[in-house]
């Protein structure tokens, strides 16, 4: 399939208003201007397919659930209309020395300009043998891969901050790509798993202005995660108002107001769940009751607990203190006893108890 | 003295019915503000409502103010689309939903006519490429 973008949809029954609309969807998840859907269109329609590497290492597979069942086969699939997807190895039909020749191949015949996925961490205990594709360990291929990669996504929080295999005592030695590969622009989208829709929308990026979004000092895609879920929240008046659920089932649970007391992570967790939703826009974890868990923020699973609150909402010093442990600075000037006893539930993994559910 | 003395009445009570946030009043403002805009340059803008901290009662709210428009367009294209005027000429109400009829965007255009409803020239050149040759058969 060659030629222009727009042809080839055409022929597979796709209206440019269908693709139009599309765009315009796809702008609002940028969070560019409502009117930057039809510059988008116009620049991807005449877009030629470029070749993505996609490399599963020490993963779920949960992100490729993700992007391909979310939307599929209607939307989010379009994007796989746009990209030539040389190798991914839960979706392609090769396997074996068939499937590792695809990859050579698109290697060879692209380097220097595929754009490489990774999805899930990279082992470094006992010389990566913790996780082996074809023989060779996921540092290995990954370091080939990236050797010829225009640019690298890393896809979905293992990829991005090591994830749920990096978390205490990490007994594979897990790291993530931007720990191994130093030398070539990448890009991190994670979540646990990423909205589909970020993934297209940086490819989209990728596609309409040949370069990749801007990035923040995390190396996220800021027009995603540019903001907190709590920012963005559509339950965010009622915090500001002081309304707030105390237990699941009271009064303020079934008002729908701020979860911030039953641990909601929306204050220090940077994504877009709250203005895309999942499930096609069906809802998302707040809509449906409960706090947001924080999975896009580096090292979530050992941040003290889900059903902790960050912080009495009266107390602004304490909310420093444990944005501070959840994530990367230790607070200046917070309040001492709290930062000590979060570290020590931090340092001896603490696990979520019955007492903490019911809190 | 009684309270009614002081000389202080609200003029802005807060929203009374639950769930209204009062986040949809200044949209209203906003709104009147790119009529003026459209009307002296012909600029046409929009707003996207997904991306604001709306309730679902503040949306009901904000389209039983705006009322209903003589035109509504729907759009058969990956899930049907609605674009509705208002009541205030100008100012339509787009909702995008997908193939399984969620919303997917929902949109506030201030344009004489949305984007989408306009024909693209290159479409226009296959059609009429079509209708030549329909002619020449006939």
């Amino acid at each position: 399939m060659q030629g222009p973008l727009i042809d080839n949809l055409v022929r597979q029954g796709v209206s440019r208003r269908t693709f139009l609309k599309y765009c315009a969807t796809l702008a609002s998840m940028m969070a560019l201007p409502p009117t930057a859907g039809r510059a988008m269109a116009e620049a991807m329609a005449a877009s030629r397919r470029p070749s993505v590497i996609w490399l599963p290492f020490q993963e779920c597979t949960g992100c490729t659930e993700s992007i391909t069942r979310s939307h599929s086969p209607t939307i989010e699939g379009m994007i796989f209309d746009m990209i030539s997807l040389d190798y991914q190895e839960t979706l392609m039909a090769a396997a074996g020395f068939q499937a590792e020749e695809a990859l050579h191949a698109a290697m060879k015949d692209n380097y220097g300009k595929y754009l490489l996925i990774v999805d899930g961490s990279i082992p470094l205990g006992m010389d990566g043998a913790y996780s082996v594709i074809g023989g060779r360990s996921n540092v290995d291929i990954l370091k080939e891969a990236a050797a010829g990669a225009a640019a690298i996504v890393a896809m979905g929080s293992c990829a991005s901050f090591g994830g749920i295999p990096k978390a205490n005592p990490n007994p594979t030695g897990a790291v993530s790509v931007s720990d191994i590969i130093k030398d070539k622009p990448i890009v991190n989208i994670p979540g646990c798993p990423p909205i589909p829709v970020v993934m297209t929308g940086v490819l989209a990026h990728y596609l309409t202005f040949g370069t990749l979004p801007e990035l923040d000092e995390k190396g996220r895609p800021k027009s995603f995660y540019g903001e907190t879920i709590h920012d963005r929240c559509y339950r965010r008046p009622f915090y500001d108002q002081g309304k707030f659920a105390k237990t699941f089932d009271d009064e303020g649970a079934r008002n729908g107001w701020c979860l911030f007391e039953l641990g909601c992570k929306g204050p220090v967790t940077h994504n877009a769940c709250a203005t895309t939703k999942w499930n096609g826009g069906t809802s998302w974890p707040v809509e449906s009751g409960h706090g947001c868990l924080g999975c896009s923020e580096p090292d979530f699973w050992d941040a003290g607990g889900f059903y902790k609150a960050l912080s009495m909402p009266a107390d602004p010093l304490k909310f420093v203190a444990v944005a501070a442990v959840a994530g990367a600075a230790i607070g200046v000037g917070a309040s001492f006893a709290n930062r000590a006893k979060k570290g020590a539930a931090k340092a001896a993994h603490e696990t979520t108890t019955l007492a903490d559910l019911e809190k | 003295m009684s309270i009614d003395a002081i000389p202080i009445h609200v003029i802005n009570p807060l929203p009374t019915e639950p769930g209204l946030t009062g986040n949809a009043l200044p949209l209203l403002r906003e709104i009147s503000e790119m009529l003026r805009r459209l009307l002296e340059t012909g600029e046409t803008a929009a707003i996207d409502l997904s991306a604001l901290p709306l309730t679902p009662t503040d949306l009901d709210w904000l389209r039983e103010k705006l009322g209903e428009g003589e035109i509504a367009v729907t759009l058969q294209a990956n899930g049907e689309s609605t674009l509705n005027e208002t009541a205030c000429p100008g100012v339509w109400w787009v909702t995008h939903h997908n193939e399984n009829g969620a919303v997917t965007t929902e949109f506030i255009e201030v344009s004489f006519v949305p984007e989408l409803v306009k024909a693209h020239p290159q479409d226009v050149t296959i059609g009429w490429e079509h209708l030549e040759l329909l002619i020449s058969d006939l």
